[in-house]
C-alpha cells in the first residue's frame, strides 16, 4: 500500500515538474571577438524581452557565445537544435547567419537577427527573420541624407572588409551613383586595421566633399578621432555603428561635431515614452545604455512571445505567425516583406559637438514599400 | 601624393614602429632569457591598456601630463604581473618538452583576454593621454602631439632597456643566466631570480607598449593577437635573438605599414607585408642583421 502511494506520489511530482518546466530560447550571439559590442547588445536586448514578455509561458533565454567564427555559431546552433526550440534568436554577424541558415532551415526553426547583411534574407531560406533594417533600407536613408540634407557632390566612403562591410558598400555605391552623386573615393578596411591616417591621406587627395563610414564601432571611432586629430573637418555620415554609446563615448563630444550616422532607431535620443521605458529597463538590468540593435532584437523576442501568445506552439507554427503578420514594436511595425526582412524604417542620427547623445534629424519610413 | 601628406604618413609610420618596438624588444627579452616564445605577449600589451585606464583615476583630470605620470605606475604594475607570469606559465613547466610551454604562454594569454573581457567588457575603450594639449601645426603639417610623446617615450624606454642590460650588474647577471644558466649559476647568480627579471622587464615594455597605444588606438580584449603577430614579424625581420634587431625591424613594419597603405591600399600592404616576411624566411631566414652565434639579451 505505502509503495504504491509513493509511486502515486512520484508519478504525480515528476508530471509536475515536467509540465512546469520552461523552454528555453536559445540566444546565439558573438559576446567574444570584434563584433562582441554589438552582440552583447543583441544579447540584452532578447534577454529582456524574453524575461518580460515570456514568464506567462515560461520561457528563458540561454545565451551562447558564438565567437566570430561560422565554426562557432554552427556548433551553438547544433547544440540548440537537440532542445527542440520553437526559435533561436541567432547571430547578428552576417558570415555567421549565412552558415547558420541551412541547418535551422533543415531543422524547421525560425532564426530571429539584427544583422544587416543583406544576403541573408536573399538566398532563399525562409526560415529568417530579420528585425533590423537591411542595407536595402538603411543604405538608402543613408545615400539620401547625404545628398538631399548634406548636399554631397563628391562622397568618399570607408568600409570594412568583412561581409557586413562588403554588402553595404555595394549598396551606397549603387543609390549613390543613382542619386546622381558617385563615390571619387573608396576603400576597404580590416578590423585590426587601427592606423586610419593612411586612407584619409589618400582620400584627401580625392577632395571629397563628405565621408561615408560603413565600419564596425572601433574602426569607426578610429577614423572620426583621426581625421578630426588631422584637422580633416569634412562632415561624416557613418553607419549605424556611431549611433551606439559606446562607440561616441571613445571620442570627445568635440570630435562628435559634424557626424550624423543612420541606425533603425536611437532608444537614447528618446526622452519619453515606451522607448524611455525600455531604455530605464535596459539601464537598471544591464548597467549601461541600449541602442538599436538591443532595441530591435528585443522587438524581435517580443514578436516571437506575441506568436507563441496567439496560439503558435510549434516551430513552424511560429515561422507561419511571423511571416504573416505585423507587430508594432517600440522602434517600428514589423511586417515580412515575404523574404524575412521584417524592418522597413530608418533614422538619420546627428551630434551637435557638445553631447555624446545624439538628436534624431530625420525619419525615413516604409522605405523598401511594406506595410 | 604631397611631401606634407608624405611627412604625415612618415611621421605615423614611426610613432607606431616606436610603439611596436617596445612590445618586440620585451618578446626577444623572454626569447633570450628562456629559449622559448611568450605568445602572450599582445595580451600583455592590451592589459597594458587596461591597467592604464584603469589607474588613471589615480592621476585624476586635472593634471596636464596624465598618461606620463601613470607611466611607471604602469610599469611598475606590469613588471609585478610579469613576476607572476613567470612563476605561474613558465616554471611549473620549462622541464618538460619545449611545445608545453608555448602551450603554457597561449593559455595565459587567453586567460587575460578573458579576464579583461569579464573586467572591463567587450567594448573597445580609450586609454588616458598621454599629454594634453591640441595638434601643433607647422605650415600645412599638422603633428599629434600625442604622436610626439609615443615616439619620445618609447626611444626613452628603448635605451634605457639597452642601457640596462649592457651597463648595470644586474643586466649583465641577467645576460649571463640568458648564456649559460648552469654556468651562471655556478659563479653565484641565481638563474630563477635573474628569469623572473627578465619576465618582469619584458611585461612592463609590454604595458609601456600598451599605454602608449591605448589613447591613440583605443584598447580591446580582442587586441592581443595583432600586436603578438607584429612583434612576431619584426623580430623575424630583425633577426631572432637580437635588441637591436627587434627595434629595427618593428620600425621598418610601422613604417612599412603606414606608407604602402597610403600609396596603395592596406589591403595590399597586409600583403605584401606578409610576402615580405616570408621572403625573408626563404632568403634569409636569420634577419636583416648579421646573426650572432647564441647571442641572447
Amino acid at each position: 500500500m505505502f509503495l504504491k502511494t509513493a509511486a502515486v506520489a512520484l508519478t504525480a511530482l515528476m508530471a509536475i515538474s515536467l509540465t512546469a518546466k520552461a523552454e528555453t530560447i536559445p540566444v546565439l550571439v558573438p559576446i567574444t571577438g570584434f563584433l562582441s559590442l554589438e552582440g552583447t547588445s543583441q544579447r540584452n536586448g532578447a534577454v529582456l524581452a524574453i524575461e518580460r514578455y515570456g514568464k506567462d509561458l515560461d520561457l528563458e533565454p540561454e545565451v551562447t557565445d558564438t565567437g566570430t567564427s561560422p565554426e562557432g555559431a554552427v556548433t551553438a546552433l547544433r547544440r540548440a537544435l537537440e532542445g527542440e526550440p520553437s526559435a533561436a534568436v541567432a547571430s547578428m554577424l552576417g558570415t555567421q547567419m549565412l552558415a547558420m541558415l541551412p541547418i535551422a532551415g533543415r531543422a524547421g526553426v525560425p532564426l530571429l537577427t539584427v544583422s544587416g547583411t543583406a544576403k541573408i534574407t536573399e538566398i532563399g531560406i525562409p526560415w529568417v527573420f530579420r528585425f533590423f533594417p537591411g542595407d536595402s533600407v538603411v543604405k538608402v536613408a543613408q545615400a539620401r541624407y547625404a545628398i538631399e540634407e548634406l548636399g554631397a557632390k563628391r562622397p568618399a566612403l570607408l568600409h570594412q572588409t568583412t561581409a557586413y562591410g562588403q554588402s553595404g558598400a555595394e549598396h551606397l555605391r549603387r543609390i549613390m551613383n543613382d542619386l546622381g552623386a558617385p563615390l571619387v573615393f573608396e576603400e576597404a578596411i580590416d578590423v585590426s586595421v587601427k592606423d586610419m591616417l593612411p586612407a584619409l591621406t589618400r582620400m584627401q587627395e580625392a577632395k571629397p566633399d563628405l565621408i561615408l563610414l560603413h565600419l564596425h564601432s572601433g574602426s569607426t571611432a578610429l577614423v572620426i578621432r583621426q581625421a578630426r586629430d588631422h584637422n580633416i573637418a569634412l562632415p561624416i555620415l557613418a553607419g549605424s555603428a556611431m549611433h551606439q554609446p559606446t562607440t561616441a563615448a571613445l571620442l570627445d563630444p568635440k570630435q562628435l561635431a559634424g557626424v550624423c550616422a543612420e541606425s533603425a532607431s536611437s532608444p537614447i535620443s528618446e526622452p519619453e515614452g515606451p522607448v524611455e521605458d525600455f531604455t530605464s529597463e535596459y539601464r537598471a538590468r544591464f548597467g549601461t545604455e541600449p541602442d538599436a540593435f538591443s532595441l530591435a532584437q528585443y522587438d524581435g523576442a517580443a514578436m516571437m512571445i506575441a506568436a507563441r501568445n496567439s496560439g503558435a506552439r510549434t516551430a513552424e507554427e511560429v515561422r507561419d505567425w511571423l511571416a504573416s503578420n505585423s507587430y508594432d514594436g517600440l522602434a517600428m511595425t514589423y511586417k515580412s516583406d515575404g523574404e524575412g526582412n521584417m524592418a522597413h524604417d530608418a533614422v538619420i542620427v546627428c551630434y551637435d559637438g557638445k553631447s555624446a547623445v545624439p538628436a534624431i534629424k530625420r525619419r525615413y519610413e516604409n522605405v523598401s514599400g511594406v506595410k | 601624393m604631397s611631401t606634407i601628406a608624405l611627412t604625415q604618413i612618415l611621421l605615423n609610420g614611426l610613432a607606431l614602429g616606436a610603439a611596436y618596438a617596445l612590445i618586440a624588444l620585451g618578446f626577444v627579452i623572454v626569447l633570450n632569457a628562456v629559449g622559448a616564445v611568450n605568445f602572450a605577449q599582445g595580451e600583455l600589451v592590451m592589459a597594458g591598456g587596461f591597467a592604464a585606464i584603469a589607474l588613471a583615476p589615480l592621476i585624476g583630470e586635472a593634471t596636464a601630463l596624465p598618461g606620463l605620470l601613470l607611466l611607471p605606475l604602469v610599469m611598475g604594475l606590469m613588471g609585478l604581473v610579469g613576476a607572476g607570469f613567470a612563476w605561474i606559465a613558465y616554471f611549473p613547466v620549462r622541464k618538460r618538452h619545449q611545445v608545453a610551454v608555448f602551450v603554457s604562454t597561449i593559455a595565459a594569454g587567453l586567460v587575460l583576454q578573458h579576464l579583461a573581457n569579464a573586467l572591463f567588457g567587450a567594448a573597445p575603450r580609450a586609454g588616458p593621454p598621454l599629454i594634453a594639449g591640441a595638434p601643433m601645426t607647422i605650415g600645412s603639417l599638422s603633428i599629434s602631439l600625442q604622436q610626439l610623446a609615443v615616439m619620445a617615450c618609447a626611444a626613452a624606454l628603448i635605451s634605457g632597456t639597452g642601457l640596462f642590460l649592457g651597463r648595470t650588474q644586474t643586466g649583465r647577471h641577467m645576460r649571463a643566466v640568458a648564456q649559460d644558466s648552469e654556468m651562471a649559476a655556478a659563479i653565484g647568480i641565481h638563474p630563477k631570480r635573474m628569469i623572473t627579471l627578465s619576465f618582469a622587464l619584458a611585461i612592463a615594455l609590454a604595458g609601456a607598449a600598451g599605454l602608449l597605444l591605448s589613447n591613440q588606438f583605443f584598447v580591446s580584449p580582442n587586441d592581443g593577437g595583432l600586436f603578438m603577430l607584429k612583434a612576431y614579424i619584426a623580430v623575424t625581420i630583425g633577426g631572432w635573438g637580437r635588441l637591436d634587431g627587434a627595434v629595427i625591424g618593428a620600425m621598418l613594419i610601422g613604417i612599412f605599414e603606414t606608407l604602402v597603405a597610403a600609396l596603395t591600399s592596406y589591403l595590399v600592404a597586409e600583403a605584401l607585408l606578409y610576402a615580405l616576411l616570408l621572403v625573408m624566411l626563404v632568403f634569409r631566414p636569420s634577419g636583416l642583421l648579421p646573426e650572432r652565434a647564441r647571442a641572447r639579451v
